[in-house]
C-alpha cells in the first residue's frame, strides 16, 4: 500500500515537472511597490509653523527630493504602487492540440505614484504640507480594451 | 517506513519550491548612521562632508543654499507561482550648506516599515 502511494507520488511529481515550462500559468500577478504609503494619519503631527524639518524626517524619514521655490524649500516623499495582471487565453489549447498552442495574452495593469509635500520657510519650520493621490491609476487590469 | 516519508517530504517541498524566486538587489552604497554623526551643524564643511560621505550622487541648489545628494535604494523581490511581488526602499540623504559653504542642515533618516520578501500581491485578505 505504501508503495503504491509512493509511485503515485512520483508519478504526480513527475507531471508536475514535466509542466514546468507552465508554471507560469494561465495568468499572473505581478506588484511593485517603491516606500510604504504615508497616510494622513501618519503626517498628523505636523503643525505649519511649529514643526520643523528634524521633527518630520524623525518621524517620516528623509525625503526623496528637496526642491527650491521662491522664498520656501519644498521636500516630496515619493510613495509608487504598481499592479499588472496578465491571462493567456490560449493556454488550454495545449491540452486539446499539443503540437499548436497559441498564447493569446490580454491583461494590463498601472502605476500610481503618490506624493506628499511638505514646504519650509527659510528656518526650517513647516510651511504647508499636502497629499497627492494618484493611487487609483494603479489596479489589475484583466481587459485592456475597456475606454 | 521513514526514508519513504522523507522522500515524500522531499519531494512535496521540491515541488512547491518549483517556479519560486528570490532576490535582492540595491542601487548605490548604503551609508552608516555613524558616518553621518560626524557631520556636525555650523562647522563642517564641503570638504568635511565629502570626506566622510564621499562625493554626493547629486548637487542641487535651492534658495541660496548648496545640497548634498546621497542616495540608497534596496530591493526585495519574490515569485511563488503565479505570483510575484517586489518591494523598493529608498534612503536619501540631504546635507544643506548655507552661502559660506557649512553645513546648515543634515537630513538623513530611514523610511517607515521593513523591506520585506513578499509573493502576494494583493492587499487582502491582510490589510
Amino acid at each position: 500500500m505504501m508503495l503504491r502511494n509512493l509511485c503515485i507520488c512520483l508519478i504526480l511529481a513527475l507531471a508536475f515537472v514535466s509542466l514546468n515550462g507552465c508554471s507560469q500559468g494561465p495568468v499572473t500577478w505581478r506588484r511593485v511597490t517603491l516606500n510604504q504609503t504615508i497616510s494622513t494619519d501618519d503626517v498628523i503631527f505636523i503643525v505649519p509653523g511649529k514643526t520643523d524639518i528634524s521633527a518630520v524626517v524623525e518621524r517620516l524619514g528623509a525625503p526623496n527630493e528637496i526642491l527650491a521655490s521662491h522664498d520656501e524649500i519644498v521636500t516630496r516623499y515619493y510613495f509608487t504602487d504598481g499592479k499588472y495582471f496578465k491571462a493567456n487565453y490560449g493556454w488550454g489549447f495545449r491540452f486539446v492540440i499539443p503540437f499548436f498552442a497559441p498564447d493569446l495574452d490580454l491583461g494590463g495593469g498601472g502605476i500610481g505614484r503618490d506624493v506628499f509635500q511638505v514646504t519650509y520657510d527659510n528656518h526650517w519650520l513647516v510651511r504647508g504640507h499636502a497629499f497627492a493621490f494618484h493611487s487609483r491609476s494603479s489596479e489589475f487590469l484583466a481587459w485592456p480594451f475597456r475606454d | 517506513m521513514r526514508s519513504s516519508s522523507c522522500i515524500l517530504g522531499l519531494l512535496v517541498v521540491a515541488l512547491l519550491c518549483q517556479g519560486c524566486a528570490f532576490i535582492r538587489g540595491n542601487y548605490g552604497e548604503e551609508i552608516g548612521q555613524g558616518d553621518i554623526t560626524t557631520i556636525q551643524k555650523g562647522i563642517s564643511t564641503r570638504a568635511d562632508v565629502a570626506a566622510v560621505l564621499g562625493a554626493p550622487d547629486r548637487i542641487l541648489e535651492a534658495n541660496g543654499r548648496e545640497i548634498f545628494h546621497y542616495y540608497h535604494y534596496d530591493v526585495k523581490s519574490g515569485s511563488v507561482f503565479i505570483f510575484s511581488r517586489t518591494n523598493i526602499k529608498s534612503d536619501d540623504i540631504f546635507v544643506i550648506f548655507n552661502g559660506t559653504g557649512v553645513v546648515e542642515e543634515v537630513v538623513s533618516g530611514k523610511r517607515k516599515g521593513p523591506l520585506e520578501f513578499q509573493f502576494w500581491p494583493f492587499d487582502w485578505p491582510f490589510h
